[in-house]
């Protein structure tokens, strides 16, 4: 997937609504995206509806690409905003439904909680915080680097390189890294 | 040179960061459909803009006729108890319906192009 590529299906999306050219580039990058929102979401169903809205997003937003990045960091970004959008719009619900005198599932994003196969990927996901989850998952599913991972989330480089530092840690506490090495 | 070293240093991963990398790993997610859903929900949503404002235009043509006419028969009564003078005085100042007609025309052709630039 060249980036040369990338760049010239977003200058016929912007300059003239090509949705050819943006159905190419959905193509091209949807698996990506729907990994990375099904390893934050941690339930596929509910993954794909995200990566849905995702690419509506930056199909809205597609002006405000400009090229520094790649076009992954940036529809990542979009990504983690639409997965952090409508975190809090459930968040809300949940807090709606409360307040009605229902029992609603605040945690319903916790991983491992909705598939009964856990793998070792879900052991290690669900020890992270919603923060070190996006950005391990970033770094190390996507490739990430630290300066894209700074600009899709926000944040200063060295604080992402904090993050990932702290992440590993944890995984690390938690389960013996070398373990894995041997099997 | 700072950049250059944190790059060089991104690029040294250890045991752990390559045992990581490998058990973030996942299987490529197959297209079955996916793009050409997101394709076709944004060629919809393309669609109904542009049919947004000239649909709004014929519904609101369609609300505000009776009132309209209303509007006119009531002046028209109105203009009976008025002098005869006034009513032509007034009336060569007004601007005749073609004329307004002719705006409303240019008004909604502006309305339809600013909106095709926009898109």
């Amino acid at each position: 997937m060249s980036r040369s590529e990338d760049h010239e299906l977003v200058i016929k999306v912007v300059s003239a609504q090509d949705t050819a050219a943006f159905g190419k580039l959905v193509r091209r990058h949807q698996s990506q995206v729907r990994n990375f929102l099904r390893k934050l979401a941690g339930d596929v169903t509910l993954a794909d509806d995200l990566a849905q809205d995702c690419f509506m997003h930056a199909w809205d937003k597609m002006h405000t690409y400009s090229g520094r990045g790649t076009f992954i960091g940036w529809l990542l970004k979009v990504a983690y905003t639409t997965f952090l959008q409508s975190k809090r719009k459930s968040k809300r619900y949940a807090e709606i439904l409360a307040e009605a005198g229902h029992v609603a599932d605040l945690e319903s994003y916790d991983h491992a909680s909705q598939s009964d196969e856990v793998t070792d990927l879900d052991k290690f996901l669900a020890v992270l915080s919603e923060q070190e989850r996006a950005i391990m998952v970033m770094s190390y599913a996507c490739g990430l680097s630290h300066r894209e991972i700074s600009d899709a989330t926000e944040m200063p480089v060295g604080s992402v390189k904090s993050v990932i530092f702290r992440g590993k840690e944890k995984i690390r506490i938690s389960f013996d890294l070398k373990d894995h090495q041997h099997g | 040179m700072t950049s250059k070293i944190i790059n060089m240093a991104e690029r040294f991963k250890d045991a752990e960061d390559r045992l990581l990398e490998s058990m973030f790993e996942s299987v490529p997610v197959a297209d079955d459909g996916f793009s050409v859903n997101v394709v076709s929900t944004i060629r919809r949503r393309l669609w109904l803009r542009r049919l947004t404002l000239p649909c709004a235009a014929a519904i609101g043509a369609v609300l505000t006729i009776k009132p309209l006419a209303g509007l006119v028969k009531a002046f028209a009564g109105f203009s009976a108890i008025i002098p005869q003078q006034l009513i032509s005085a007034t009336a060569s100042m007004l601007p005749q319906v073609s004329t307004l007609v002719l705006g409303a025309m240019l008004l909604a052709v502006c309305l339809l192009g600013i909106q095709a630039l926009d898109e």
